[in-house]
C-alpha cells in the first residue's frame, strides 16, 4: 500500500493443513501489509485462522502458497535474526528461573552481555521492578503476562507477536493490560501484530482492526480505528470508540453471512 | 500516575513471601507424626504386657530397646556394610538410569531398541536374581549386592526422568524456537530443568528399594557383618528382639538416606521446593 518498506508483506497467502481428502484448509488468499509502527489486531470467529496467521508470520509453521516476507526477508530468516519476539495467551515462564532470569533469557541465547542493566530496564517498563527475585508462581496471572512481554521485548525485536495474550485474564486486569502494552508501543515504537477474539480490544489497541471469517480462513474487511492517541478510560467511553466496535461488529457478521 | 493503578490492584496477589521458621511451625507440621509414633510405641507396649505376647511373635519396644544396646557393635557394623552396599548400587543404578533416559530422549532408536530389555529387566523378581549375583562375584564382595541394587532402581529412575525430559510444554518449544535456539540450548535450558522434579521422585522411589534390595541379596549369602546376614542368624536362633533391632536400624538407615535426598534436592531445586512448600500453606 504505501511507498515505505513494510514489516510484513502477505500476498497469496494460502495454509492447508493435512493432504488429500483429509485437508483443511485454514488460510486462504491473504494480502496483507503491515507497516513500521502499526498495531495491528486480527479478529474473528474460531477456525477463522487468526492464530495460524499469526504462526505463519512467526515461522512456527510454513505456508502452502502464496508470498511471506517479514522485513523483506522469509520469515525464516527473520526468526533467525530474531527479529521477532512473541507472547502466548500462556505467559510460558519458565518455573525455575526468577523473573529477572527469564526476562534475561533471550540475552543469554544470543550470548549478549549486559543482561542485568537490560532486563532492570525491562522490568522497569512492565513495572514489575520490586518482584526482579520472585519466581513466576508467586506472581498473579497479569504479572505474569506482563513478564512475558517484557521478556519479548528484552532484545528490542521490530516485530511483537502476541497470540490472545490477556485471553485467561479477568477483564479489569484485561483493561489494565491493553491500557500498558498501548503504553509500552508508544515508548518502544515497535510493530505489534495482536490476535483476539475481543472486539472493543481490538478496536481500543490497534491502529487497524483485521476482520476475518471462517471455511475458508480469509481476511474479510480492514477496518482503520482512527481514534486520537494517547487513549485511557476516556477513549472507551466516547462515541468514536462505540461506532470503531459497532463497525467491527457488522464486519464480523458480515463475513460470517458470506 | 500511570503506575498506580497497578501497584493498588496487584499489590496483594503475590504469595510465597518466606514466612520466618517458627517452632510453632515446626510443631504443627511434625506433631501429629510424633504424636502417632509415641501413642504407638506405647499401645504397642502395652499390649505384649498385658496380654503375655511371646517374644517370637512380637518382642516389646522396651526389649528390642535393650538388645540394641546390648548388640549395637555388631548392628552398627552390619549396617554400615548394608548402607555401603546400598549406596554404591544406588549411585551405579542412579548414573546407568539418567544416562539411559538422556540417550533415548536424545535418539528415538535407543528408546526402541533399548526400552524392551530395560522393561524385561524390571520384570525379574530380585529374588530369583540374587543367588545368581551372588555367584557371579566373590562370596564376600558387595559388588554382587550392588549390582542387584542397581538392576532394581536404574527402572523407575530412566522411566521418571526420560519422561521429565520429553513432556514439556509445546509453548516453551516453540518460545525456544522463536528466539532460534540451537536443541542443546533447549537440552541444557528447558529440558533438563524440567526433568529434575522427575528425576528427585524417582530418587526417593529407588533410595528405599535400594535398602531392601541390598538386605535380600545378603539373605542368599555373602559375608556374615550384614543386616540381611545377621536378622536371618538371630531369627535362626529364636533370638528374636536381636532381630528386631537389626530391623529397626534398616529403617532408620532408610530414613537417613531419605533425608540426605531430601537435603540434595533442596539444593538444587531451590524454585520446587519453594513452591511445595508455599502450596502447603
Amino acid at each position: 500500500m504505501s511507498s515505505s518498506p513494510s514489516v510484513v508483506e502477505a500476498s497469496g497467502v494460502g495454509k492447508v493443513f493435512g493432504s488429500g481428502t483429509a485437508a483443511v484448509t485454514a488460510l486462504t488468499g491473504i494480502d496483507l501489509s503491515i507497516a513500521p509502527g502499526e498495531f495491528i489486531s486480527l479478529i474473528g470467529p474460531s477456525g477463522c485462522g487468526k492464530s495460524t496467521l499469526l504462526r505463519l508470520i512467526g515461522d512456527l509453521t510454513g505456508p502452502t502458497s502464496g508470498q511471506l516476507t517479514i522485513n523483506g526477508k522469509s520469515p525464516e530468516e527473520a526468526r533467525l535474526d530474531r527479529d521477532y519476539g512473541i507472547v502466548f495467551q500462556k505467559a510460558t515462564l519458565l518455573d525455575w528461573r526468577t523473573v529477572t532470569k527469564n526476562v534475561e533469557l533471550p540475552l543469554e541465547i544470543m550470548n549478549q552481555s549486559e543482561r542485568d542493566g537490560r532486563a532492570a530496564r525491562m522490568l522497569d517498563l512492565v513495572q514489575l521492578r520490586d518482584f526482579a527475585e520472585h519466581y513466576p508462581w508467586q506472581l498473579s496471572g497479569g504479572m505474569q503476562q506482563r513478564v512475558a512481554i517484557a521478556r519479548a521485548l528484552v532484545f528490542e525485536p521490530s516485530l511483537l507477536l502476541m497470540d490472545e495474550p490477556f485471553g485467561a485474564l479477568d477483564e479489569m486486569t484485561r483493561e489494565l493490560m491493553q491500557q500498558e502494552v498501548l503504553r509500552i508501543w508508544g515508548e518502544t515504537n515497535t510493530t505489534v501484530v495482536f490476535v483476539t477474539h475481543s472486539i472493543p480490544e481490538a478496536v481500543f489497541l490497534s491502529t487497524r482492526v483485521v476482520v476475518m471469517s471462517a471455511r475458508p480462513g480469509r481476511i474479510s474487511s480492514v477496518i482503520e480505528t482512527t481514534l486520537p492517541h494517547p487513549r485511557d478510560v476516556e477513549t472507551r467511553e466516547s462515541p468514536e470508540f462505540y461506532a470503531r466496535v459497532t463497525e467491527v461488529r457488522e464486519a464480523l457478521r458480515q463475513g460470517e453471512s458470506t | 500516575m500511570s503506575t498506580t493503578p497497578f501497584d493498588a490492584f496487584d499489590g496483594d496477589l503475590p504469595m510465597g513471601t518466606k514466612a520466618p521458621f517458627f517452632l510453632g511451625a515446626t510443631l504443627r507440621e511434625y506433631g501429629p507424626a510424633l504424636v502417632l509414633f509415641v501413642g504407638g510405641i506405647l499401645l504397642w507396649e502395652g499390649a505384649v504386657r498385658l496380654f503375655n505376647i511371646e517374644a517370637f511373635v512380637l518382642p516389646a519396644p522396651s526389649v528390642i530397646f535393650e538388645s540394641l544396646q546390648s548388640q549395637w557393635p555388631e548392628i552398627s557394623a552390619a549396617a554400615g556394610n548394608t548402607m555401603f552396599e546400598a549406596l554404591g548400587g544406588l549411585v551405579a543404578g542412579i548414573t546407568l538410569g539418567v544416562v539411559m533416559a538422556l540417550s533415548v530422549v536424545r535418539f528415538s532408536a535407543m528408546r526402541d531398541g533399548f526400552m524392551p530389555f530395560a522393561i524385561a529387566t524390571n520384570a525379574i523378581p530380585i529374588i530369583a536374581l540374587a543367588p545368581i549375583l551372588n555367584n557371579m562375584f566373590p562370596i564376600t564382595s558387595p559388588v554382587s549386592k550392588m549390582a542387584a541394587v542397581a538392576i532394581v532402581i536404574f527402572f523407575p529412575v530412566i522411566i521418571n526422568t526420560s519422561r521429565g525430559l520429553t513432556e514439556v510444554d509445546p509453548d516453551e518449544l516453540e518460545l525456544m524456537r522463536s528466539l532460534a535456539s540451537t536443541p542443546r540450548e533447549v537440552f541444557t535450558r528447558v529440558r533438563i530443568p524440567h526433568a529434575l522434579p522427575y528425576f528427585f521422585s524417582a530418587v526417593k522411589i529407588a533410595t528405599t528399594l535400594s535398602i531392601i534390595v541390598a538386605i535380600v541379596s545378603e539373605y542368599f549369602g555373602g559375608r556374615q557383618d550384614t543386616l540381611g546376614q545377621y536378622i536371618i542368624r538371630k531369627a535362626n536362633l529364636f533370638v528374636f528382639p536381636d532381630a528386631w533391632a537389626a530391623i529397626l536400624v534398616a529403617s532408620l538407615v532408610g530414613i537417613a538416606l531419605y533425608g540426605l535426598i531430601l537435603a540434595i534436592e533442596r539444593v538444587s531445586m531451590p524454585w520446587h521446593v519453594a513452591y511445595q512448600s508455599g502450596d502447603a500453606n
